[in-house]
This record gives structure tokens, sequence and C-alpha cells, in this order.
């Protein structure tokens, strides 16, 4: 507890500096812009509501891209980590595909989906898509073998081994996936709203670029930021009730 | 009356390396037999030969007069660690073999709490197994093998990993358990006294292959002095020598 409150003094106390800096030094509002500025417009845009169209477009794309992402990644990697066959098969394109910088599809997409959230909704699954399959892969493969012969001498079919054994032993390291998808997604969605969205805060961003509104640029650095801690808590929140048996007995 | 027969069994990982060489045996229906031997002497792949984990590369399995080809819900197997799932309390381990075939009626979930009593943790349903100690774990990991009432019971070193103390206590408590049941047993162990206390008769296996057998003829139910009685020590000396022969 007393960490947080240092934590929380921490950052007064930059916030204050940085206010005192610009204040003092009379450095132009279009390369550093005052706390009090950002908060100004950042509250500004909210009370007028201009920011929550496109908060609410960002969170779309988040959302729509984590759970297409995460789905198909955690479904994958259960075809890769069950079949021998399809893993040799497959995994040699699926690390191929993961080399390709993924926002560099983004003007492809944009030709292929059009320009609304589809294009951005598809970068975010794709770059989500890669740590579910790469932690459910080595989750379910990485099973204590004398657990596989419990299951074994026990008549458990295949799909009672896989979710009753594999994956509900491998649920840690599946959901430490999920949380690396979760930081994932922000940038997914962020940078391919900079490429092909007309709204959201990423569009917002080149938005202001193009007005020189460096502040409005802060502010809605500052709107991600809380959005992402939100997100990455709800994971953590989700994760921990999940994990609820897991973690019996493991000293905290 | 034979009960498990083990004819001519044989097993190997490669044709150039037999484990288990042409192994006979028999067990009598209610008998406690174990099998001694160094590390890597075969014993366990045996066991899982035994158990139709592994298929014989020649030989078979007989159980009560039928070929066994793949597990069995008539066999109940206990692992060298106790391979209990963490994520699911006692209970809910111990009525694993049931849960896969079926879900548990409440009389299951009464055998199971009775079963618990009679391993000395009726007030451990509730718990998880990180949350117990390597002796409570192999206690449940034995309660969940007999869940299901096998008539065979198969055991891989459960005890190894334990304390001395501990150790005399569940072989007992197993002792009691399967004279309550009438349950056949074979026992892998390497530890000498272990299997001259436990059972009724003891081979001693080497390079795959039994290389002595002797009777176990102290009373029964057994007792903690009888460790310490020359006929014990006497039964531990031959099987020693037994096994120094053949090595």
């Amino acid at each position: 507890m007393t960490m947080r409150v240092y934590s929380a003094g921490l950052l007064l106390i930059l916030v204050i500096g940085w206010e005192l800096y610009c204040r003092s030094s009379g450095i132009s509002a279009l390369i550093v812009p005052a706390p009090t500025a950002v908060l100004e417009t950042l509250w500004g845009g909210l009370t007028v509501g201009y920011l929550w169209p496109h908060i609410w477009v960002t969170t779309a794309e988040i959302v729509l891209g984590l759970i297409a992402g995460c789905g198909i990644g955690f479904l994958s990697g259960i075809a890769l980590g069950e079949t021998d066959f399809v893993r040799r098969l497959l995994y040699p394109y699926v690390l191929a595909s993961q080399v390709v910088p993924k926002l560099a599809l983004g003007p492809l997409f944009v030709i292929w989906f059009g320009s609304g959230i589809l294009p951005v909704v598809v970068i975010t699954a794709l770059i989500c898509f890669f740590p579910l399959l790469e932690n459910t892969l080595t989750a379910i493969q990485h099973v204590d073998p004398q657990k596989r012969e419990l299951f074994r001498m026990l008549g458990a079919t295949p799909l009672q081994t896989l979710r009753r054994l594999k994956v509900a032993s491998g649920l840690p390291v599946i959901l430490a996936g999920v949380r690396v998808a979760v930081v994932l997604a922000f940038v997914g969605a962020v940078v391919g709203e900079f490429i092909g969205g007309s709204e959201g805060l990423g569009a917002m961003i080149i938005g202001a670029q193009g007005m020189m509104d460096t502040t409005l640029m802060f502010a809605i650095f500052v709107v991600i930021t809380v959005q992402g801690m939100i997100f990455y808590q709800a994971t953590l929140i989700a994760e921990r009730w999940l994990l609820r048996h897991h973690i019996k007995g493991v000293p905290q | 009356m034979t009960f498990l027969a083990i004819n001519h069994a044989t097993y190997a990982f490669r044709p150039s390396e037999t484990v288990v060489d042409a192994v006979e045996w028999t067990i009598g229906q209610g008998e406690f037999h174990c099998l001694v031997g160094r590390s890597g002497c075969g014993k366990t792949t045996l066991l899982k030969v035994a158990a139709g984990l592994l298929r014989p590369t020649a030989g078979a399995i007989f159980i009560d007069g039928t070929e066994i080809v793949e597990p069995s819900t008539q066999v109940g197997f206990v692992f060298q660690s106790p391979t209990l799932l963490e994520w699911q309390s006692v209970a809910d381990n111990i009525l694993l073999p049931i849960s896969l075939r079926r879900t548990p009626s409440s009389r299951d979930r009464q055998n199971a709490a009775e079963l618990l009593k009679v391993v000395g943790l009726g007030d451990y349903a509730g718990r998880y197994p990180r949350e117990l100690s390597g002796g409570q774990q192999s206690r449940v990991a034995i309660a969940r093998a007999l869940i299901n009432e096998p008539a065979v019971l198969l055991l891989d070193e459960p005890f190894a990993a334990l304390d001395a103390i501990t150790r005399e206590e569940l072989q007992d408590d197993l002792l009691r358990l399967c004279a309550l049941h009438g349950t056949t047993v074979l026992f892998v162990t390497h530890d000498i006294a272990e299997a001259i206390y436990l059972a009724d008769r003891v081979a001693v296996m080497e390079a795959g292959r039994l290389r002595h057998d002797l009777a176990v003829e102290l009373a029964k139910p057994r007792q903690r002095y009888m460790r310490y009685s020359p006929q014990f020590n006497d039964l531990c000396l031959e099987v020693r020598q037994a096994m120094d022969e053949a090595a």
C-alpha cells in the first residue's frame, strides 16, 4: 500500500516538474504542451463529447480483434498441438507469417476490406493471434507425462484428455498469452488506424498531427494509456478468477 | 488360484534393447507381491506392461483369465509421484476415475468421503493438492486408485519420496486397505525392507529377468516390531544376496 502512495507521489512530482519546466523555459506548446493545457483539452474533449465516438471505435476494434485473434490463435494452437502431422505441415508457414511485419499489411487490408473498422480489426486480430498460438501450443505439449499416463490408465478419451488435462493444466500459460495479446492489441488498433482508419484514437492522432495540435495528441496519449490500464487490470482480474483453483496452496 | 498371470512377457523399446525379458509370474487372488530391483532393471516397464499401458512385444498378461490389451477399470495404478491434478480439490481428484465416465452420483461422493476417512484424510475433501504434505498426497493417490474397487492394484514405488516414518505409516495403511477388499497387488520397489514387510512373495529382478523369488512367511497382519526380528533380517539378507549375485 505504501509503495502505491510512493508511486503516485512520483507521478505527481514528475507532472509538477514538467509543468514548471514548460512555464519557466517558455518552450512552445507545439513541441511540449504543459500538463494543465493537456488536461484542459482532455476535459473539453470528454465533456463536449468529441472524444467519445473515437474512444468507442477504438475499444470496439480492440475487443473484436482480441476475440477473433485469441479465439483463432487458441484453436490453432490446439490443432497444431494435438496432431503431429498438422504441426509439421503448418508450423513453418505460421512462423514465416509471423516474421512479416503485420502492420505493413495495413495498406493491403484497406484495399481488401475498405476503410471502416474491419481492416483495423483484422490487423489487431493478426497481432493477437501469435502469442495465443505459441502459448497454447507450448501449454498443451508440456503436460507431465505421468499425468498423461494416468489419463490413459483411466481410459479417458482424447477430448477428455485435452479438456481436463492439457488445457486445464496449461491454463496459466495460455492466460499469460492472453495478457501479452491485450497489450499488443493496443498497438495493432492504434497503428492500424494510422494507416486505414477515418475514426478512432489512432486516426485522431494523425488528424492532430495535420493540425499541429500537439496538446490534443498528448490528451489522446492519456486516453490510450488509461484505456490500456483498464484492459490490463480487467485481464488480471479475469485471470485470477479463472486460476483461483490453480493457485490454491501456492505460497503468495 | 491364479488371478494375475504374466506369461512370458517381453518388452523391447528397440529390437536390440530388451527391457523385460520373458518374465513368468503369477499372483493368486488377494495376494500381495513385491518386485525388487535396482533402478533401470525393467521393473517399472514390467508393471506398465501388466497394466496394459504398454503392449508386450511377446507374451501376454491375463487377469482372471482375460487377456489385457489396454488399460482396464479392473486395474488400479499408483505412479511414482502422486500425479494429482493441482487445480482440483482432493474429493474431485479421488472421483476422477468416475467423472471421466459419468457424472459422479451422491453415492460416489459418499464413497469418496469414506475412502478419505480410511486413509486418514477425512477433513481434507475440500482442500487442494498443494495444500497437502507429500505423505498426504500419496494417500490421496492411493484412494484415487481404489475408488473403483479394482480387483488388481499395481504400484510403482509410490513411497520412494517419503521420509521413513511416513513411509511405514503408509505401508500399514496400504496393507489394511488391500486386505479389506481382498485386492490382488503387485508392488514395485527398490527398498528391500519395504518389500519384505509388505509382501507375501518377493521377486528379484535384474536386467529384465526375474532372478530369484522367495515366500515371506511372516505373521499377518504385520506389526511394526516385526521389522526388527531376526527372521525379517534373514529375509532381507536373502534378497540382498540374490540382488548381488544377479548383478
